[in-house]
């Protein structure tokens, strides 16, 4: 009976874990970000995915994704139509209206771009994260920034995004003991990457005997522990991520290689409902006229940026 | 009567359902409230993190990067012995003027690991290197032709782990305007 009993308390917590609830101002904030990337990751961060446009069809060996669904081999019509669709679909997104249609627009478009993108011989594992976050917004319907109501489908939406952003680093060690084993640790990988992309910042490194092995370690150490920012609390989960960003800036000083929408997508384990430039530059230009007090259960948190009015639901 | 459902039944329905009814914490107005799950979303969306779950864990064991996005997570996931020469795979052409020069992701839109991944390929059928120059008269129309390209990896030698400057080149493929040929 208390076996039961135990195990009905795991599965409950369990479940309740998969969907604590956020603030919807969050989701708001997180969509927001998550689709102006798409813009900038097009126009600015990957533009070499467009450049695929002058390359000859035979070159494309699609992936199993796209041998399965079948997606057409790309023209440059077709990559014309996908990079302007996206652009203006992303932005439309960014503002929140229509956030199931432009949703799920959205990921679809976003999807065959990387499948073009990663269909040439290369494939990259940078996205995996910011790729959930374009599957799972669309989930949820309307969310206004500042909004301190909480929701469990949007906690559920950020859980899974966090769970692939973790699953990027945890499943990263896994795969160094699969394809090179035990060894990696004390191999030259880093060594190597070095010398093929060092930097002013890192090129001093390869001589400093044991450093970069000692490096290596860290780092697979990071990666199996990194699970345990679920089990922090709020304080300690905001300096862990730090220590994310701080890792990724350092292997972009390094090697010239950053993972910019994985960087995106860790903005869900952070209290985005707090950042809120719009409604701070509209309180600087009203001269705080619209400061005024909101009915109690319409405050938003507290946050140096004055209040934007919620439309009651 | 002409009014048989109400607004936020319609908007309900329209946004496609899946959660029940806000409720409002009666008892403390300065809590926000809640959007609560009903226990079917809630299930449903519990078996879907599930399910993702295991097939990133699946792909990353016994996937491949073909299984995108469910691949192997393996970013700098080989290994090497300290000295062992560093491969530099460089694309090497020549125009009808005699300039020699790279191909590189600028000027045909191709990138070097793009290069290295279908290596198999350009090996079995030289030929293909055709779509290399193809890609490269279309990025640029006012050059002169390409008459020959070769792909070839430039081996970097290593001394204590330090770059000696001195490399071996293998020629792995050569394609000629006139017909292939290794």
């Amino acid at each position: 009976m208390t076996g039961v009993s135990v195990r009905q308390k795991v599965g409950t917590a369990v479940l309740k874990w998969f969907t604590e609830p956020v603030p919807k101002g969050r989701i708001a904030a997180f969509r927001t970000a998550v689709y102006l990337f798409v813009v900038a990751d097009l126009t600015y961060f990957t533009t070499w995915i467009r450049d695929h446009v002058d390359v000859p069809g035979n070159l494309y060996q699609p992936l199993f994704i796209g041998r399965v669904l079948p997606l057409p081999v790309p023209t440059p019509g077709l990559v014309s139509v996908l990079y302007w669709a996206l652009i203006v679909t992303g932005l439309l997104a960014a503002t929140g209206r229509l956030p199931r249609l432009l949703g799920w627009t959205v990921f679809a478009l976003y999807f065959e771009w990387m499948i073009i993108a990663m269909s040439y011989g290369k494939v990259d594992h940078d996205r995996v994260a910011f790729l959930m976050a374009l599957a799972v917004l669309p989930t949820l319907g309307r969310a206004r920034h500042g909004d301190r109501t909480l929701t469990e489908a949007g906690g559920w939406a950020l859980r899974l995004v966090q769970i692939a952003v973790i699953a990027t680093y945890f499943l990263a060690a896994w795969a160094k003991l699969r394809y090179a084993g035990i060894d990696w640790l004390t191999g030259a990988t880093m060594t190597r990457a070095v010398l093929r992309r060092g930097t002013w910042f890192s090129s001093w490194t390869v001589e400093v005997p044991g450093l970069l092995i000692f490096a290596q370690f860290a780092i697979v150490g990071f990666e199996l522990f990194s699970p345990i920012i679920f089990f922090l609390k709020p304080r300690w989960r905001y300096w862990l991520v730090a220590y994310f960003y701080t890792f990724h800036l350092v292997t972009y000083l390094s090697l010239t290689i950053a993972f910019w929408p994985h960087l995106v997508a860790m903005l869900c384990f952070l209290p985005l409902e707090r950042v809120r430039p719009i409604a701070w530059l509209r309180g600087q230009f009203s001269g705080g006229r619209q400061g005024g007090p909101l009915p109690s259960d319409q405050q938003p948190p507290p946050s140096p940026t004055p209040a934007e009015p919620r439309r009651s639901s | 009567m002409n009014q048989p459902v109400t607004a936020p039944v319609v908007a309900r329905l329209v946004s496609g359902g899946g959660t029940l009814p806000p409720v409002q914490n009666e008892t403390d107005d300065a809590q926000p409230r809640t959007e609560r799950l009903s226990r079917t979303g809630r299930t449903i969306r519990v078996a879907v993190a599930l399910i993702i779950m295991g097939l990133m864990v699946v792909g990353n064991q016994w996937g491949e990067d073909d299984h995108f996005p469910f691949g192997p997570f393996k970013m700098y996931s080989s290994t090497d012995p300290l000295n062992k020469p560093v491969p530099d795979t460089r694309v090497h052409a020549i125009n009808t003027e005699g300039e020699r020069f790279r191909l590189t992701m600028a000027n045909t839109g191709f990138r070097r690991a793009e290069v290295e991944g279908q290596i198999p390929r350009f090996r079995a059928n030289p030929e293909l290197l055709k779509s290399l120059a193809d890609a490269y008269h279309r990025r640029r129309p006012t050059r002169p032709k390409l008459v020959r390209i070769e792909i070839v990896i430039r081996w970097w030698h290593l001394d204590g782990a330090r770059a000696t400057g001195e490399y071996t080149e293998e020629t792995e493929v050569i394609w000629t305007a006139d017909g292939a040929d290794r």
